[in-house]
């Protein structure tokens, strides 16, 4: 069984009388353990795909089933906890909370998932190691550069062990060698297992997935994995 | 909302941004928060206390803690010698103040107003015979004399005024008070008391509020006040007691109602004798103390309201994110619950601080002198814990709702920035 099932997946924004289909019927699935890249021209929807993948936003029409079950139907509260236990997320820009230290918001996720503080502590200051910030656990954001920020985006969403990694653009913002890091970092992750669905516009970070997906105009135009090249 | 996981997040995010605000910004709101608790408790507290100050003044002033008066069907307290014996012998007396009062008039600058047509400067006035020793261990009298001097041992002839009885310190001619002008220490006016008519010079003149007891009398030794009384008897007309501090006054006008004080005198406390209506006074200005502090309460509550606001809009976008991630909207909107909680209970801590610290204590001590009564702060514990309650409450509420809007916007909507 996929991990991530998408069928028939449409979504439309209404804008008055007017009706843009986004999303015009996306059949994908991501099996455990994959790293699948989602590429296309700007404006293709792949972020709206992944808002709806992601459980951020609601398709108009078609289901996303996670291990399985649909989520069509899931109360609000399901959907978060799944977010919260099941998913991680790393955006564009690196939307850490401005009031919380590098460890402070890696924590905060695992006390909400019940975690006592000095586990939590404990958690995310592993998780800050692994992406290179161990020297930068009580520093704020506006205290970091804009790589750290997003490898501690990338602790936080990793921290819990989470199934599936989404990232949508993660260098977009960062320079070369910053990106070359979060690039580096989620190849480890793949390689320890980790599950990664991650949007890109570049081609050369995009070949470091298995599997990557190009979507046009609200459609799969071509899901290519490398290694059957 | 209130899952323990909300509360433990709710109250990790607030502490940190608690910490993280801006000193400044902090400051002024447990500014805020300390001004209306202020408000709340000290202006229904000083218009209670400015009634409970006109009580006091009669109490220290004249009646004490136990009053006795002549039987409706007399004019004088019977048997007054035995009465002050038996009630001198009894424990937990501190000071009696006996007196003889008797309606009178008095009349200035008889020596100038001579003409055909001139009115005489005269004004009624009600004689108070008293023992100066006595009456001034009991009252403090002496300590109100403004101008001149209190009495002396052996002064004859010699009187001492209140100020209402006086042009330049009374609020006017007034039907049945028309004060004497150019009455200085020194300056002899002419008393009038029945029949009898005697040449008296101003000792002193106090300086008391127009509505104390004290403030249109004229004070003379009593021996002259019973002679133009013409009585050989000693009956006085009041004996005012008062009792060591932290007496049962009840119980001691009960002991002497049981001793048989009853026939020769009406016995009552303080509390008995005040005018009636004086607590109704008191339950105005109570209600309004409460309407001006409520009003204070709607601005409090706007403050947090405002300020709460801006903090989450401007936070939206992470806001949005920390749901997004898995926060629980009810831990988001718990910590800016705490944050106002926080900021109440520091301003009413100050606020209590301050209040039983150092405002009542002080102002106890040093009553706030006013035109009608010497005003102090009533502040029953309480009741200003009834008020801080409020004001907690107020302000929680007053948290919450900003945050809820915000928190409640759509999650995506948050963290992309689109309004919708
Ligand atoms: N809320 C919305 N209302 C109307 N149209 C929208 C809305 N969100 C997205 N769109 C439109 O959907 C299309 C796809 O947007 P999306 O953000 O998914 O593109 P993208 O592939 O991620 O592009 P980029 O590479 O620039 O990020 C765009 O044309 C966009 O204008
Ligand atoms: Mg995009």
């Amino acid at each position: 069984m996929a991990l991530i099932e998408v069928t028939g997946l449409v979504k439309s924004f209404k804008d008055g009388e007017r009706e843009t289909r986004v999303l015009k019927g996306i059949d994908l699935e991501v099996g455990r353990g994959e790293f699948v890249s989602i590429v296309g021209r700007s404006g293709a929807g792949k972020s709206t795909l992944m808002y709806q993948m992601s459980l951020l936003d609601e398709p108009t029409e078609g289901d996303v089933l996670v291990e399985g079950r649909s989520t069509r139907e899931m109360a609000t509260e399901e959907e978060t906890l799944m977010r919260l236990t099941e998913f991680g997320y790393v955006f564009q820009d690196y939307a850490l909370l401005p009031d919380l230290s590098a460890l402070e918001n890696v924590v905060l996720p695992l006390l909400m998932q019940g975690k006592s503080k000095g586990e939590a502590e404990a958690i995310a200051a592993r998780a800050l190691a692994k992406v290179e910030l161990t020297h930068r656990l009580k520093n704020l954001p506006s205290q970091m550069s804009g790589g750290e920020q997003q490898r501690a985006a990338i602790a936080r969403a990793i921290a819990h062990a989470p199934k599936l990694l989404f990232a949508d653009e993660p260098t977009a913002n960062l320079d070369r060698q910053s990106s070359g890091q979060v690039v580096t970092i989620f190849k480890e992750l793949h390689a320890a297992g980790q599950t990664i669905i991650m949007v890109t516009h570049e081609e050369e970070y995009a070949r470091a997935a298995g599997r990557i997906v190009t979507i046009d105009d609200g459609k799969v135009l071509s899901d290519v994995s490398l290694s059957e090249q | 909302m209130f899952s323990l996981a909300n509360i433990r997040v709710g109250w990790y995010l607030a502490v940190r941004q608690i910490r993280r605000a801006s000193l400044y910004t902090t400051g002024l709101i447990v500014f805020v928060m300390l001004l209306t608790f202020l408000n709340l408790v000290v202006v229904t507290g000083l218009l209670v206390g400015i009634v409970v100050g006109i009580g006091n003044q009669f109490k220290s002033q004249e009646t004490g803690d136990v009053v006795l008066s002549p039987l409706d069907t007399k004019d004088y307290i019977v048997e007054t010698p035995e009465v002050l014996a038996f009630v001198q012998g009894l424990p937990g007396v501190e000071h009696i103040a006996a007196r003889y009062l008797t309606g009178g008039t008095i009349e200035a600058n008889y020596l100038t107003n001579t003409g055909p047509n001139t009115v005489a400067n005269e004004t009624g006035a009600q004689i108070e015979g008293i023992d100066p020793s006595a009456e001034n261990a009991f009252s403090g009298l002496a300590r109100y004399v403004k101008e001149g001097s209190y009495f002396s041992p052996g002064d004859y002839d010699a009187v001492i005024l209140g100020p209402q009885l006086i042009d330049r310190y009374s609020f006017g001619k007034q039907p049945g008070l028309t004060p004497l002008e150019n009455v200085y220490p020194g300056t002899k006016i002419r008393l009038t008391v029945g029949g009898a008519t005697r040449d008296v010079v101003v000792k002193g003149i106090l300086n008391v509020p127009a509505n104390s007891p004290l403030a249109a009398r004229v004070f003379m030794p009593a021996p002259e006040v019973r002679a133009l009384m013409q009585r050989d008897d000693q009956n006085v007309t009041e004996i005012g007691i008062e009792l060591a501090p932290g007496a049962d006054a009840a119980a001691f006008r009960d002991l002497l109602l049981r001793s048989g004080v009853g026939a020769d005198a009406k016995v009552e406390t303080f509390a008995d004798a005040i005018p009636s209506g004086v607590q109704e006074i008191q339950d105005t200005f109570g209600a309004i103390g409460n309407a001006v502090g409520s009003v204070g309460l709607v601005v409090a509550g706007i403050t947090i309201f405002i300020v709460i606001f801006i903090n989450a809009v401007t936070r939206r976008k992470f806001i949005g994110i920390a749901k997004g991630i898995g926060i629980a909207g009810g831990a988001i909107e718990l910590s800016y619950v705490f944050q106002s909680l926080f900021y109440a209970a520091i301003g009413s801590s100050i606020g209590l601080l301050i209040l039983y610290g150092f405002l009542v204590p002080y102002i106890d001590a040093h009553p706030i002198v006013l035109p009608i009564s010497n005003a102090i702060i009533v502040a029953p514990v309480l009741g200003t814990l009834e008020r801080v309650a409020l004001l907690v409450g107020a302000t929680v509420i007053a948290g919450y709702l900003p945050a809820r809007i915000i928190v409640r916007k759509n999650t995506l909507d948050s963290i992309l920035g689109r309004n919708t």
